[in-house]
């Protein structure tokens, strides 16, 4: 009688555990499958947007054209040195022209101010349409990752030597390769020298190797003073950052169970793909990326 | 008053199962991780339990002894694991092998597989196998991972990487169950691993216990405490009429009355169970009352 009870407790626990890896799989699945038709979703309307923009460029070489003597002169003037991209256009044609304010006539004045008024607002447009653009692309990569926003938006940490740094590190890179460690882990250790060799291949295709290590949090000094001996004994060269565990991305570091963990995170500081376990000293692991890698440093020179 | 102890000690073995389950339960206490696949990560992980239990379970709620004493051990910042090594002593000396018999979930485990019906096997004849344990002990525990390190002093935790079958059954099955990036990780080793469960799973319904007695450390090193551990059983000379009632219900090929705290003795009750003449019973330093705390459970 006893046996047949237990016997019937361990069916029903082995049925149990069976559904729970059915019920586990399933909304992975789902998620899949919405995550495909999102994407096509956007990719339609970043395709409008693209059609919009190129028309209002369209429309600022237009005046260009209309006015060409003038704004030749204009040009002639400018010098490229101080040319900043990231800067308001209308603001640094404004700038130009009024340094050079003795070389127009009134008339070229006059014509010049206009136009740059007009370039004014064609830009403010330009802005609004590449922002939502941007936003979609990042909501689009944020379902991938399953996060409402990216933990690596507001990034900031403290490299091994002091220097801080923010989110601008990943502006600089079509791909940053976020390496997440710890000083006891000997699968990551194990890794180091590959990263820094991931480094110096990748630096040239517009990437950067970091690494994190989650001991190092909140500038531990002790931890910091082991990483770096451990670093400089792998003769890993890549950067490493101490950040605050109280941070989006330290909470996102807190969470990793699995060490070593690296993730993609793109210009925008958004996460691209899954995360990878294990070490790329595994040329399996390496492969597959190096892959990812490629993948979104091409999805980067589309954009642009 | 004697009867009515050895009437008490009775009870405890009977509810036996009961304990089992309930110290399976506690140090196994954050059920919903399960569905999420993530593993706890909070203070109570600084602590370790009696049992296998193993840490990378995702309800765990303490550190496995085995898994902390080879990370400490293989760690280049320590060269020996003191504080799980007094841990080790402390809860041998006070409880010796009873730690396998009532809290061990990979006991409970076993000790259900062994219920589903079919023909069961004695080990009597295997019994040197008994010492394939210490020889993992000292081995996959101990020399391995303190003495295979990398360039900066680090190693595996053998026992963990390469055997213990508790730590698939816990830890990599059900991670990967609720952890896409984990079970995209599975490779060769889990595959390894999975047919060493298997095979334990499978002896474990024709044998009693084979991972208990052949190759579990934590019970090899408890099992050098039994004979100095508060708690152990007692056979009344007196009262014993030599029926051999108590060695025929023994899964453990232990004789209780020539060798009360043999190494083997996992302190189960069985014999107690068996005793006609209630001449056994457990005993705390010497006094024949049980912890009362596990009484009135």
């Amino acid at each position: 009688m006893k046996t047949k009870r237990s016997i019937i407790t361990t069916l029903t626990l082995c049925v149990t555990l069976s559904l729970t890896a059915c019920t586990g799989k399933e909304p992975a699945k789902t998620d899949d499958t919405q995550n495909t038709t999102m994407v096509s979703s956007t990719e339609q309307s970043t395709n409008d947007t693209d059609a919009k923009l190129n028309d209002l460029y369209q429309q600022e070489n237009q005046i260009f054209a209309d006015h060409e003597d003038v704004w030749n002169k204009a040009f002639g003037m400018m010098n490229k040195s101080t040319a900043d991209p990231s800067g308001n256009y209308a603001d640094y044609l404004a700038g130009v022209v009024e340094s050079n304010k003795s070389a127009f006539t009134d008339d070229e004045l006059k014509t010049l101010t206009d136009d740059i008024e007009t370039i004014r607002g064609i830009e403010k447009q330009i802005a609004e349409t590449e922002s939502k653009n941007a936003a979609s692309a990042a909501s689009d990569t944020q379902d991938s990752s399953n996060s409402d926003t990216s933990p690596f938006k507001n990034f900031s940490g403290k490299d091994f030597d002091g220097n801080t740094v923010d989110g601008s590190l990943f502006s600089n890179n079509a791909v940053t390769v976020i390496n997440f460690w710890f000083n006891g882990c000997k699968p990551c250790v194990a890794e180091l020298s590959k990263l820094n060799e991931l480094n110096d291949t990748i630096q040239s295709m517009g990437g950067e190797v970091i690494g994190i290590n989650t001991e190092t949090f909140d500038g531990n000094e002790t931890a910091i003073k082991e990483a770096s001996s451990i670093l400089e004994s792998q003769g890993a060269k890549y950067r490493n950052f101490s950040i605050d565990s109280d941070s989006d991305a330290g909470k996102y570091a807190s969470d990793i169970m699995a060490f070593p963990t690296t993730i993609l995170v793109d210009r925008n500081g958004n996460i691209v793909g899954d995360p990878m376990l294990g070490g790329i000293d595994d040329q399996a692991n390496y492969d597959a990326l190096m892959k990812q890698i490629q993948s979104v440093i091409d999805a980067d020179s589309t954009n642009k | 008053m004697d009867k009515k102890t050895n009437i008490r000690s009775k009870k405890i073995a009977r509810i036996r199962g009961w304990i089992q389950a309930a110290a399976t339960l506690l140090t196994n206490i954050h059920i919903p991780n399960l569905w999420k696949g993530k593993i706890y990560q909070g203070n109570a992980k600084t602590i370790c339990v009696p049992g296998l239990n193993c840490y990378s379970c995702p309800a765990a709620t303490g550190s496995c002894p085995i898994g902390a004493f080879q990370a400490v051990v293989g760690s280049s910042r320590f060269k020996f694991s003191y504080y799980v090594t007094g841990f080790f002593i402390l809860l041998g000396v006070i409880l010796g092998r009873f730690i396998c018999g009532f809290l061990c979930p990979f006991g409970w485990f076993q000790d259900l597989l062994h219920k589903i019906p079919g023909k069961k096997f004695s080990t009597a004849r295997l019994k040197p196998l008994r010492y394939l344990k210490y020889i993992i002990l000292l081995v996959f525990v101990i020399l391995l991972p303190m003495l295979v390190t990398n360039s900066i002093g680090m190693g595996d935790p053998f026992f963990c990487k390469y055997i213990c079958p508790q730590g698939v059954l816990e830890g990599a099955i059900p991670l990967s169950l609720g952890n896409a990036a984990i079970r995209s990780a599975l490779g060769k080793l889990f595959s390894f691993k999975c047919l060493i469960l298997i095979a334990v799973v499978i002896l474990s319904i024709i044998f009693y216990r084979p991972f208990c007695k052949w190759i579990c450390p934590l019970g090899a090193i408890y099992s050098l405490f039994n004979k100095v551990s508060l708690l152990n059983i007692k056979v009344e000379d007196s009262k014993c009429v030599g029926c051999d009632q108590c060695l025929k219900a023994c899964k453990m090929d232990v004789d209780i009355r020539k060798n009360p705290d043999h190494p083997e003795c996992i302190r189960c009750g069985a014999c107690i169970k068996s005793c006609p003449k209630n001449a056994i019973h457990y005993q705390f330093m010497d006094k024949p009352c049980k912890k009362k705390n596990n009484d009135q459970q």
